[in-house]
């Protein structure tokens, strides 16, 4: 089977009923998309299947021939984020990180199609994905700052310098 | 101090979002076997025959392993504090939960460890089980541990007790008695990553282990002493955790792993499945509480006499300090000093619980503060003036005779009355923790008040 992987074409040689998420972790080592159950219930292994949100732990290998797959490693790179995977960053959404993948996912598949996505348009796009740690608010504010283009990607580090350091314990070597 | 209060970016927020986080399931060691356990389908049995040769003889398995294989089968999280051990690793002649693990198998993939385990030749003899934990002292019951019904070791006592004041005299006094069960239920952690380990056998002897728990030290040590082996021959590699809440604090996947690897000589990864997860990962303890609270019409409370139950699951794990924690909190952010507090840890047949976000606490602060409303209810005065009223105060005593330096009941009362526009008369919105005087030093505080110099703790009576 063939597929377009993160713009690459791909040969697999797994078989046909494999899961593609298992395809894509264990043949082809792309490991963001993350079995959290493995039957459909939590969404943390969504990818781009053509351009739509899918869980791929659902999609056999052989439903997909000659698709173009996107996963989390096919958006932008640590110096190029996306504007979804930066406004996830910047609003703290990604907290232990293992829903992130399939949250950024769907939510980039939502952007695409409905650009100007309201609040509603997006708590209807991620129902369907579990979080435990954030409590879906700020992966909800991040979504919607996205869509709204409202996302600072240049990070701001914080300097601390030795000179400012304060003295705490006053005669302390500090 | 420019990090306090700033919003400084995640040390690890690009990683995450570029999927570049690398989680025990992701790491790639070339050979890693997958792993598969045999389960208990019965929550209460004796194994009266267990046969892995046809298992061992499937092609494409490396290792099976048994509670024969395990240096120090049985053990206990409290041992090096003297209370005996009392869970094996591997099951060994009987099964006290649906889910308990007795066997574990290693094979060249899922598939081929699946069918091994289905290999295994394994007869039960089925006993009743035993849920209800009201029932624990019953004759008639099932008796499903060695120790009884109960955990009897906190010092010469089966239950954690706790003493201060009068307790008899201030029901005497009481206005009215407010009584009140709450038993809030076992909740699954269910963090999105699954309980997951990879083991990989060094040529130098050794053992790395990649692992999720929550508590990198303390899983190293519960491999080291069922191996009997000396922690400087493991190698821990950890810190990534995809979710844990307290439920990968318990040591769940790495030691079988480990003695797999040891047997098949080869990398061995055991990754749950959802359905593992949520049939044999610990959870968060069902509780029973009884609470009798004696109060005077305006408003004060003299005296609490509490019991409670905590359901520990089939094994006692860390389930004895998640009662003394209870028990320290038992009056909640309020100062009651006459007390009378038994609890136990009952067992049952249910998968063994553990921690979960406020070992112990949440429990006792969702009956205490229910309790509070039930009180307000009962004498019809309002819920926050009885809570300011009764909050601890600088110089407070609790319930196990800690004094209190800088208790922050009445600024929190007030600042969350203040954020939801509930309105308070002025003597009440004026309220700080100081130490108490006048009005709020009513004569039943008295005696509980500890030294103003806040470094003389076991005040009270
Ligand atoms: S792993 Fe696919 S939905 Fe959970
Ligand atoms: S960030 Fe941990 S599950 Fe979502």
């Amino acid at each position: 089977m063939r597929l377009t992987v993160n713009g690459e074409p791909r040969d697999l040689h797994s078989p046909p009923l494999t899961s593609l998420l298992t395809a894509l972790r264990e043949e082809l080592e792309i490991t963001s998309p993350k079995a959290g159950c493995h039957q459909g219930g939590c969404g943390a292994c969504t990818v781009l299947v053509d351009g739509e949100a899918r869980r791929s732990c659902l999609l056999p290998l052989a439903a997909v021939d000659g698709a173009a797959i996107t996963t989390l490693e096919g958006l932008g790179t640590s110096d190029n984020l996306s504007s979804v995977q930066a406004a996830f960053d910047e609003h703290y959404a990604a907290q232990c990180g293992f829903c992130t993948s399939g949250f950024i996912m769907a939510a980039t598949a939502l952007i695409d199609r409905t650009p100007k996505a309201s609040r509603e348009d997006i708590l209807t796009a991620l129902s369907g994905h579990v979080c435990r740690c954030t409590g879906y608010i700020k992966i909800v504010s991040a979504v919607e700052a996205a869509a709204k283009g409202d996302v600072h990607p240049e990070r701001v580090e914080p300097s601390f310098e030795p000179e400012e350091a304060e003295v705490l314990i006053p005669g302390s070597p500090a | 101090m420019k990090a306090v209060g700033a919003r400084l970016p995640r040390y690890d927020g690009v990683a995450h979002v570029t999927g570049q986080t690398q989680y025990v399931d992701d790491i790639r060691i070339r050979g890693t076997l997958w792993t598969k356990a045999l389960r208990s389908p019965h929550h209460n049995a004796a194994i009266t025959r267990l046969d892995t040769s046809k298992a061992e003889a499937l092609p494409g398995v490396h290792a099976v392993v048994t509670h024969k294989d395990v240096p120090h089968n049985v053990y206990g999280h409290l041992e090096a504090l003297g209370i005996p051990a009392d869970e094996p690793l591997l099951a060994v002649d009987e099964v006290r939960y649906k889910g308990q693990p007795i066997a574990a198998v290693a094979a060249v993939d899922e598939d081929t460890a699946r069918e091994a385990v289905s290999l295994i030749e394994i007869e039960y003899e089925e006993r009743p089980a035993f849920f209800d934990i009201r029932k624990a002292m019953d004759p008639d019951s099932p008796q499903i541990h060695q120790w009884g019904p109960v955990y009897p070791h906190f010092g010469s006592y089966n239950h954690r007790r706790v003493r201060k004041g009068d307790i008899d005299a201030a029901f005497e006094q009481a206005d009215t008695i407010v009584e009140g069960v709450y038993r809030p239920q076992a909740i699954e952690h269910c963090p999105i990553e699954p309980q997951t380990a990879l083991v990989v056998p060094e040529a130098n002897g050794r053992l790395t282990i990649y692992s999720c728990t929550q508590a990198m030290y303390f899983s190293m040590g519960v491999v080291a002493a069922h191996l009997q082996w000396p922690l400087n021959k493991l190698k821990f590699v950890g810190g990534t955790v995809g979710g844990g809440f307290g439920g990968k604090v318990d040591t769940a996947s790495e030691t079988i792993s480990a003695l797999l690897a040891l047997k098949a000589k080869r990398p061995v990864k055991w990754r749950w499945t959802r359905e593992e997860e949520f049939l044999a990962s610990s959870t968060r303890a069902p509780w029973h509480m009884e609470l009798a609270d004696a109060v005077t019409s305006d408003g004060w409370i003299l005296g609490r006499r509490m019991t409670t139950l905590h359901d520990a699951g089939a094994y006692a794990r860390f389930s004895p300090y998640g009662v003394t924690k209870h028990a320290f909190h038992h009056t909640g952010a309020y100062t009651i000093p006459n007390v009378h507090f038994d609890g136990f840890v009952v067992f049952t047949n249910r998968v063994p619980t553990t921690a979960m976000r406020g070992f112990g606490v949440t429990s006792v602060s969702f009956a205490v503060e229910t309790h509070m409303n039930r009180i307000a209810e009962v004498l019809g005065i309002d819920p926050l003036q009885l809570r300011l009223k009764n909050a601890n105060r600088i110089g407070d005593t609790t319930p196990n005779r800690v004094v209190l330096k800088d208790p922050s009941t009445v600024p929190v009362v007030l600042a969350a009355a203040d954020r939801v526009g509930y309105d308070l008369p002025d003597e009440y919105k004026s309220m700080t923790n100081e130490r108490r005087s006048g009005d709020l030093l009513p004569p039943h505080l008295v005696d509980q008040l500890g030294g103003s110099d806040a470094s003389t703790n076991g005040g009270g009576r």
